[in-house]
């Protein structure tokens, strides 16, 4: 007989979904702030593989006939360190920085499509991975960032070259452009959407920040700029294992079809690299200076003078190859007149900085370290348009400089300024001060070192991508100052980590506005809320925050804006 | 978003919707523009090797009057699924749906087998992509085309098939409103490349 019993049941403990799990909160959010965490996590990653895989470079090009790499490897490492810095890590930075403050500063509680955005993000992290795995299967991409026909089309049919048999070291950069290109859609397309729909009341697109400005041109020259490269890099995939003949001199194919579409991708791209660090610059500037930013209008307009005129310059990376004469000039002028807005925009900073209260914090510090050495790769940028002068110094290390002073003086400058500012709204702490003026301090000294020998170095005549040198060149002294500079770098970058950890760990309480700022992302907690603003804020002039602080003299009461 | 309900914020959309086109359409309407530019950037390609060869005009081996059926059909589909389709849902009518998409894929799917029919006659006739510069030109500009019309195609069966259980209503219909801007647009493109690479021959005669 079976006696029933009263079985004791413990109370029903609901299994915590995955989604709730502190790891599980990151891999399935699709909150723009931790989307933005992620991609900023993510290129600093990359921007150390890549930082990684350029002091290789230098060791290798440190003493003459260097034997650290072998001529094979040597390709690898520069194709790999200019493809990673470039899409792996400036690229994801900005738009990982312009994901989390965008929503904030334009007060809205989260991108347009927050979905779409988290697919961008898994895009780039596992597009990068696909990238960076060529090295273990011993096929790194090879021939240079901008990957010139014919060079990419060694071994196949017909094409004569050396090595003349067929790698798959290519296909991994074509593929791995096409996934990230993917990717850089999908952001570019929700920035525009979000800064168009999703202001908050009284945001016109006249009272944005600057940095929205800035994403917003940026986003349009990812939409109509990546097209480009698709196409580029999609013809190049035919080529290779289809048997076309698109960039084939021997089939009728022009391998300066690859050039053309390449470029008319690549100068769009570098002011998408360069635009969001004007933004950035155009945020930091002002509050440091206690002062609104000097000619708010021409900062913003002169950038999207920029971004239309960027589509008209790519073929002064052409110069060299025998374009008629008429085409040289047209891309001469169109390249110097870029030079006009840009210069407008230095005045603009310097008319900010001038007569305000400076604090020298250290993104303003590295604000105006951006300045200076962009200032530089601008100046050196011009003389490169000039033909006679280019044909002197193309494909030598004056392209380098010109090109580092612009990407490293210029971008990174910004993006550690950024990382400075924005720190404290993003974790609750502030980076230690000390050890970012001592960052800042061996960065500008490290990118000085290694950069400006070069501009020496083209002008003597050294090729860019040279494997070695001879010792009787005359090159050894500076490309060895070139390499300790470069480790100077390096050490800036290993203080940076330390106080990255150590601040985050222990670092001073930042409160929700550390920096007496202007803008709405200071007018939440730190970190913010998930859904940012419990009321959405109204605004009445370009510094919401700067009036609710200061009711007296709201730039609205003071100022027609 | 769960939390702001929590709280008693208002969502996203209450708070910012304030009328004109849906977030969805400029997402869309940016996502084609994008898309557009790949096909402007193949067109430009095509040109610059056509008239890097002598400019002579490429002349394909075919006549051109099965193209030209193809192509009516092909825009005629953009017909239904605007006219029947989209002003039934807008009126709530899910027949007027079924009907108007069920139209457009058909006629979409004839238009793709008239490629595949063009595309083995001309290979029989031993012009391929890797024949010469031409072929593999015209190849690949009306390949991607063709994708696009398959990547469309497969878009509107699966509008189809959620429109079969009842997914959209008069108000609610997003994915169908997207699915029938990215047909127009494949259909769009394809007068672009008709004329560039069947029309522009016959004019230089």
């Amino acid at each position: 007989m079976a006696t029933s019993t009263i079985v004791e049941r413990p109370a029903l403990v609901r299994q915590k979904r995955f989604s709730e799990t502190y790891i599980g909160q990151w891999l399935t959010t699709t909150d723009h702030k931790k989307i933005g965490i992620m991609y900023m996590v993510t290129a600093f990653f990359f921007f150390v593989v890549g930082g990684l895989e350029a002091l290789l470079i230098r060791t290798q090009l440190a003493l003459p006939d260097g034997k650290v790499l072998d001529p094979q490897t040597y390709n690898e490492i520069f194709t790999m360190h200019g493809t990673t810095m470039i899409f792996l890590f400036v690229m994801p930075m900005f738009t990982g920085l312009g994901n989390y403050v965008v929503p904030l500063m334009i007060g809205a509680r989260d991108m347009a499509f927050p979905r779409l955005n988290a697919f961008g993000y898994w895009i780039v992290l596992f597009g990068g991975l696909f990238l960076q795995s060529s090295f273990v299967f011993h096929a790194a991409p090879d021939s240079g960032w901008f990957a010139y026909a014919p060079l990419t089309e060694c071994g196949v049919q017909g094409v004569n070259c050396i090595p003349a048999t067929p790698s798959i070291n290519m296909d991994f950069w074509a593929l791995g452009v096409l996934l990230l290109g993917i990717s850089s859609i999908a952001g570019a397309l929700n920035f525009v959407v979000t800064i168009f729909k999703l202001r908050a009341p009284g945001m016109t697109i006249n009272r944005m920040p600057l940095f929205v400005w800035m994403t917003l041109v940026t986003s349009f020259l990812l939409l109509f700029a990546l097209p480009s490269l698709t196409a580029a890099s999609g013809l190049l995939l035919l080529d290779r294992h289809l048997g076309t003949h698109f960039y084939q001199a021997a089939f009728n194919g022009d391998p300066l079809l690859w050039q053309h579409l390449f470029w008319s991708f690549g100068h769009p791209e570098v002011y998408i690299l360069i635009l969001p660090a004007f933004g950035i610059v155009s945020e930091v500037l002002p509050v440091f200076s206690r002062k609104p930013i000097f000619g708010y209008t021409f900062v913003a307009w002169s950038g999207v003078a920029i971004g239309f005129l960027s589509f008209t310059v790519w073929a002064h990376h052409m110069f060299a190859v025998g374009l008629p004469v008429v085409a040289q000039a047209f891309f001469a002028t169109s390249t110097t007149l870029i030079a006009i807005p840009t210069a407008v925009k230095i005045f603009n900073w310097l008319a900010t900085i001038y007569g305000g209260k400076l604090s020298f914090k250290t993104p303003m510090l590295f604000a105006l370290g951006f300045v200076a050495m962009f200032l530089i790769g601008g100046l050196n940028g011009v003389a490169l348009a000039i033909v006679p002068f280019d044909y002197q110094v193309t494909d030598s290390y004056f392209v380098i400089a010109h090109l580092h002073y612009v990407l490293f003086g210029g971008a990174v400058f910004a993006i550690f300024a950024a990382i400075f500012y924005w720190f404290p709204k993003m974790t609750g702490k502030l980076l230690n001060e000390r050890l970012g003026q001592i960052q800042f301090w061996l960065m500008l000294i490290g990118v000085n070192v290694t950069f400006f020998p070069m501009h020496i170095l083209g002008l003597l005549g050294m090729p860019r991508r040279i494997y070695t040198y001879a010792p009787d060149l005359g090159w050894n002294e500076l490309n060895l100052l070139e390499t300790v500079g470069a480790f100077i770098i390096a050490a800036a970058i290993l203080v940076f980590l330390f106080n990255f950890v150590t601040s985050l760990r222990q670092g001073q309480p930042a409160g929700s506005d550390p920096w007496d700022a202007f803008t709405l992302e200071w007018d939440t907690a730190s970190p913010p809320e998930p859904y940012n603003f419990k009321t959405i804020p109204v605004v009445r002039s370009r510094r919401p925050f700067y009036d609710k602080k200061n009711p007296e003299t709201a730039d609205w009461k003071v100022a027609v804006h | 978003m769960s939390v702001a309900y929590r709280e008693g914020i208002p969502a996203l959309e209450q708070v910012h919707d304030e009328g004109g086109r849906s977030v969805g359409w400029w997402g869309m309407m940016f996502f084609i523009a994008s898309e557009a530019l790949i096909f402007a950037n193949l067109i430009a390609a095509y040109l610059y090797l056509e008239i890097r060869q002598g400019g002579h005009g490429w002349r394909l081996p075919s006549e051109i009057w099965y193209p030209l059926i193809n192509t009516v059909i092909l825009l005629g589909s953009s017909a239904p699924i605007h006219y029947i389709a989209a002003k039934g849902i807008e009126k709530g009518s899910q027949r007027r749906l079924i009907w108007g998409l069920l139209a457009t894929i058909v006629m979409g799917a004839i238009f793709l087998g008239g490629q595949v029919y063009e595309y083995s006659s001309l290979i029989s006739e031993g012009f391929t992509p890797q024949s010469q510069l031409f072929g593999s030109a015209f190849f690949t500009l009306t390949g991607f085309h063709g994708l696009h019309v398959t990547v469309g195609l497969i878009f509107l069966l699966i509008v189809f098939v959620r429109a079969l259980n009842g997914h959209f209503t008069k108000e609610r219909h997003f994915a169908f409103q997207a699915g029938e801007m990215y047909w127009h647009f494949v259909d769009a493109v394809w007068v672009f490349v008709f004329s560039i690479v069947y029309l522009l021959p016959l004019l230089r005669g």
